[in-house]
């Protein structure tokens, strides 16, 4: 699992770098969405995988009054703790890079990198 | 009265910052007023020193007020004679400054009300300088020192060329000031002691001695700018643009003395170093030379007086470095050895060695006694000041300040003209004056000192060389003032001496030259009745005997050497006065370092900033993507077993899941077909199935809340995305550049591998009985250990607990940023700035029919959201409430309610959503975050700290519930997710229409 993670990280880096060095800001903008996909997976990778000696560790939810199940220990819950705030922040980070491709476009009328370098914006 | 000790000392500080800012509180006219308050805080300041002085003595310990005690750092105050001599100096001569203001500014009501709340505020920093033990203090003082003398060079705010003195003046301090930071950390780290009197007391040969002379060096970096030695002396002619009171008080008697004091304050601590005489001597010698010379090469009085102060200042700092040649020669210590008091006394002929006081007290404090040059440091100030003060007067009343125009002053002006010469007289070391004996007595330690080491005759050479010029100023001011042979005067055409101003009469414009009249006689009374004055001013001297082993100025001994140097300074002197040499004025090199070196980083930083910020988006990536590669290449380099295939537990075999590999197939094609695909829709379709794979995979790493959250992510994120294309033209792609596309494909895989190898390494490394932080989470996720003191999370979702429990007050920061984005994206679209740019939105982007209208027509998609609205939004409650027991929380429930009212929002356009929801997305947002923070704050009634959770049950059995207080804290998570979400949404849409 491990390794399976380990390449999904490097195949969505380096896809979403690719996209991060295009003419256009909208495929820059994929390229950052795509970022957080691969930082998630790698922090999610120092959970270890699930997969032990005696069957598949359980959710970090622990049953009745905090036990655990014998044999199957919980997976390592900080991971996932960071992920999901890092997930509903990645969002908001979104949602205010489209609006700045919105205002881009707007004001300097094109969303070519190579352009916009040129331009001279108030 | 009688006031604690502290009181006292707090006043002496801060009273003329407070009371000259209160002067702000009068009204401009109230000039009177305003000229007593200040001197009265001058005045009160030096009371509570002197009060402190007579009834504590000298061996007070250290006074502190916290000031900031988290950081061990407070106003900690020392009165030993050192400080208290220079705060006395300061707060004294304050006095004289507030008086002779009033002259010199006469009736100018805007002048002096800018003024006095300067001035207190540079008197503040001042006394707090002398008396601060915290080294961090001091730091603080020092730099208040520098910005009041900004800002009283750069007094002119009209004139260009003073504001441009007034920041080389402040640049060149400040640098030093830095300089002066980094050798303060470095002796505090080194000695692990944080105050003066700690670093005395500690003992420095067990200190890393490399660290010690690092410290050494960048603090002597910080007092020499202080104190206009060479290579940085060029900034205290340039000062004197100040109005004269500043000049004479900051740039000649007291700031400029900063650095003078900082080498006697750490006398004791470093000149048991071996670089210290060579370093003390070498720069004070060069600078006492040069500083000389170009007094004779000046021609305003100011400057002239300003760079005599230069070489003045620079003999103080070789006496330092003196003071270790002469105590080696007179003891066999070996360096480093205890602090012996007694081996430092000036040895004399007449008088037998002294023992110290330093035997008899066996306190730290007593073993600092220094051997000299405080006389020598007031003896300066009382000629130096009132020379400054006349040049002055005479500028205002003669019209110049050119010796060359004053020609004949004796006759015009006949009262400055005789203050000036007996300041002058004072200034050349003349008999009868303290500074003769001064003088005398620092030929004596030379002559003496040089016995043994010959090189310090060089030092004898440099010093007969300044006096001799101190005597040729003086004998051109007799000349050129009485229009005698030799005078400055003929090289210039003269002009009839003009009045500028009416000058006012009376007390008040008198003010302009009594208290140099006032300070001058201690000269003279000084230097004529040597005996009673040494008596009364011993007390202060930081070594007590030091002025009984001076020659009275009726005994001088002919029969001694040190005579002879007088009389060859004297009469080389009054040669060199009459003779044509030096006369022209010759402009200091120096002078070009600061413009230079303003050039260099204003034009050259310039230059260097636009070539590497080129403005292309695409080279920063690349610039931060090879700086990241260079970190792995280096890491690697250092450690190599990171490039080993990684042999530990964790390690399985690629198929070891079937759906995992499955999945991860999926993952690797989606991501892998986004370059390729052009059509934008496709795009954003492909982009949102990567993230559903994703999703899955969390699922397959038993993470049920991640891939809740990241559905409902992925769902807002592709509708996000849709929207905002359609408003998006649409990129028409030009024929690639293949180098360029190869540059980005290397460039990329590189990066993409070595982060997943990193991952991979990092996420395999052997860690059998390594403690994780995950396991303490997972113990007191419900019931608590001895750690958390039996109070667990409550909460089976060990995730949630984390959220909103274990790390609630990091969650808060990170609700606060969505708070702020979701504030950003309103504030970017605001509804004028489209109106503004005559903004079409582009059409036909996407098929979605019926933009603009009350949402999508398809009347399936209505009728379902219909059912679908309320059901979602039950579930979003339930995920709530069950959130801290089973998968869930405010984060999912934020997120579903923001999709079920998205949907809501799609079907009916925005007035429905509007009129739905109770209040709006902003409102939400703030209510939320004071929700949470006032969960948080909660607990604080209750006297435990900040978010601390409370939970329990109510009922009992299967109707068991529990309720937690965290749960009011995921509620405003709740709220304020669903306020963010919806609320871009709607900004965005409206943003369409």
């Amino acid at each position: 699992m491990t390794l399976l993670l380990a390449i999904c990280v490097a195949v969505i880096f380096g896809v979403s770098i690719y996209l991060m060095l295009s003419r256009e800001l909208k495929a820059v903008a994929m390229g950052v969405f795509l970022f957080s996909h691969a930082a998630h997976m790698s922090i999610l990778s120092m959970s270890r995988s699930p997969i032990i000696a005696t069957g598949i560790k359980t959710p970090p939810i622990l049953v009745g009054h905090g036990e655990q199940l014998a044999n199957r220990p919980p997976v390592d819950p900080l991971p996932q703790a960071l992920i999901l705030t890092s997930i509903v922040i990645s969002f908001a980070v979104m949602a205010f890079l489209l609006t700045l491709l919105v205002l881009t476009q707007r004001r300097a009328g094109t969303l070519e990198v190579d352009l916009l370098a040129k331009e001279q914006l108030p | 009265m009688d006031l604690p000790i502290t009181t006292l000392a707090l006043i002496a500080v801060f009273c003329p910052l407070v009371l000259s800012l209160a002067t702000l509180l009068l009204p401009r006219s109230a000039i009177l007023a305003r000229t007593l308050v200040s001197i009265a805080a001058a005045v009160i300041s030096v009371a509570a020193l002197v009060t402190i002085m007579v009834t504590q003595g000298f061996n007070l310990p250290t006074v502190a007020v916290p000031f900031v005690p988290t950081l061990d750092i407070s106003f900690a105050f020392r009165f030993d004679q050192l400080g208290q001599f220079f705060a006395l100096l300061v707060a004294g001569m304050g006095i004289f400054i507030n008086i002779y203001a009033r002259g010199y500014f006469g009736r100018d009501r805007d002048e002096l009300y800018r003024f006095y709340p300067t001035n207190g505020f540079f008197m503040t920093a001042m006394v707090g300088v002398v008396l601060s033990d915290n080294l961090l203090c001091l730091l603080i003082f020092w730099e208040m020192t520098a910005i009041s003398s900004f800002l009283l060079i750069g007094w002119d705010r009209e004139d260009k060329t003073a504001v441009k003195l007034a920041m080389q003046a402040f640049i060149t301090t400040a640098l030093g000031g830095l300089a002066l930071m980094a050798g303060l950390i470095l002796l505090g780290l080194a000695t692990d002691e944080w105050t003066i009197s700690g670093v005395l007391a500690s003992d420095l040969s067990q200190v890393n001695k490399g660290l010690l002379n690092a410290a050494f060096l960048c603090m002597f970096v910080g007092a020499a700018a202080k104190s206009a030695q060479w290579p940085f002396h060029y900034w205290l002619p340039g000062a004197m643009a100040a109005p004269t009171p500043v000049s004479a008080y900051l740039h000649s008697a007291t700031m400029v003395k900063a650095g003078v004091y900082l080498c006697a304050r750490l006398y004791p601590a470093f000149r048991h170093l071996e670089i210290w005489p060579y370093v003390l001597i070498g720069i004070g010698t060069l600078t006492m030379v040069m500083g000389a010379y170009l007094a004779l090469r000046s021609t305003d009085l100011k400057k002239i007086f300003a760079y005599t102060t230069v070489s003045q200042l620079a003999l103080f700092i070789c006496a330092y470095g003196l003071g270790t040649f002469d105590h080696t020669s007179h003891t066999d210590h070996h360096a480093f050895a205890p602090v012996d008091g007694a081996s430092i006394v000036l040895v004399s002929e007449h008088n037998p060695p002294i023992e110290s006081a330093a035997d008899e007290h066996a306190a730290p404090a007593s073993q600092e006694n220094m051997i000299w040059p405080i006389v020598q440091i007031m003896n300066h100030a009382l000629y130096k000041a009132p020379i400054f003060i006349i040049a002055g007067a005479i500028g205002l009343l003669a019209g110049s300040r050119d010796i060359r125009k004053l020609g004949g002053l004796l006759r015009s002006h006949k009262l400055l003209a005789w203050l000036c010469l007996a300041a002058g007289y004072a200034m050349a070391a003349g008999p009868g004056t303290l500074s003769f004996n001064a003088k005398e007595a620092f030929l004596y330690q030379i002559y003496h000192a040089a016995q043994e080491h010959p090189i310090i005759w060089f030092v004898g050479a440099a010093a007969v060389f300044m006096a001799l010029v101190n005597v040729a100023v003086f004998v051109r001011l007799l000349t050129t003032f009485a229009g005698l042979r030799g005078s400055m005067e003929a090289d210039v055409q003269e002009e009839e001496p003009h009045h500028h101003h009416e000058r006012e009469g009376g007390f008040w414009g008198a003010c302009l030259w009594w208290p140099a009249a006032f300070l001058l006689a201690f000269q003279f009374i000084g230097g004529i009745f040597a005996g009673p004055f040494s008596r009364f001013v011993s007390q202060i001297e930081t070594h007590p005997n030091y002025w009984a082993s001076l020659p009275w100025s009726w005994q001088i001994h002919f029969n001694t050497p040190p005579i002879y140097l007088s009389l060859l300074a004297i009469s080389l002197g009054v040669a060199l006065a009459l003779s044509r040499v030096w006369r022209t004025f010759w402009k200091d090199p120096h002078d070009n370092l600061y413009p230079g070196f303003y050039w260099l980083s204003v034009t050259g930083g310039g230059r260097a900033f636009r070539t590497i910020q080129t403005g292309n988006f695409r080279h920063y990536v690349v610039f931060v993507l090879l700086a990241a590669l260079a970190g792995v290449i280096a890491s690697a380099t250092i450690r190599p077993e990171l490039l080993h295939w990684p042999t530990g537990p964790d390690v399985a075999p690629i198929y070891e899941s079937w759906p995992g590999l499955l999945i991860a197939i999926v993952i690797c094609v989606t991501a892998l077909l986004l370059p390729i695909v052009q059509q934008r829709v496709v795009r954003v379709l492909i982009l949102g199935s990567t993230g559903f794979s994703v999703t899955a995979m969390y699922l397959l790493y038993q993470a049920p809340d991640l891939a809740l959250t990241q559905l409902m992510f992925e769902i807002i994120s592709v509708v996000l995305f849709l929207l905002v294309l359609r408003m998006l033209p649409d990129y028409n792609p030009r024929p690639k550049n293949f180098k360029i596309v190869g540059v980005r494909i290397i460039v990329s895989a590189a990066i993409g591998l070595s982060i997943g190898w990193l991952t991979y390494v990092a996420a395999t490394t052997d860690l059998t009985g390594v403690q994780k932080l995950g396991d303490f989470f997972i113990a007191n996720s419900y019931q608590g250990t001895a750690l958390t003191h039996g109070h667990g999370g409550g909460g089976n979702n060990i995730v949630n607990v984390i959220l909103v429990d274990f790390r609630g007050f990091d969650t808060i920061g990170e609700i606060t940023v969505l708070g702020i984005a979701a504030l950003g994206v309103w504030a970017l679209l605001s509804k004028r700035d489209a109106e503004d740019l005559d903004f079409e939105p582009v059409e036909n982007a996407l098929d979605i029919p019926g933009n603009g209208g009350p949402g999508i027509s398809s009347l399936v998609f209505r009728t379902t959201q219909r059912i679908l609205l309320p059901l979602s939004l039950v579930f979003a409650v339930y995920m709530f409430i069950k959130g801290h027991q089973e998968p869930g929380g405010g984060f999912i429930a934020g997120l579903i309610a923001a999709v079920a009212l998205a949907i809501f929002r799609m079907a009916t356009g925005p007035g429905a959503l509007l009129r739905l929801l109770p209040v709006k997305p902003e409102r939400l947002i703030v209510l939320g975050l004071g929700l949470a923070l006032l969960t948080g704050t909660a607990s604080l009634l209750f006297g435990l700290p900040f978010f601390t959770s409370a939970h329990g049950y109510i009922g009992s059995g299967v109707n068991q519930v529990e309720w937690a207080t965290v749960m009011a804290f995921d509620l405003g998570v709740f709220l304020v997710v669903t306020g963010v979400s919806i609320g871009m949404i709607v900004r965005l849409s409206e943003e369409l229409e």
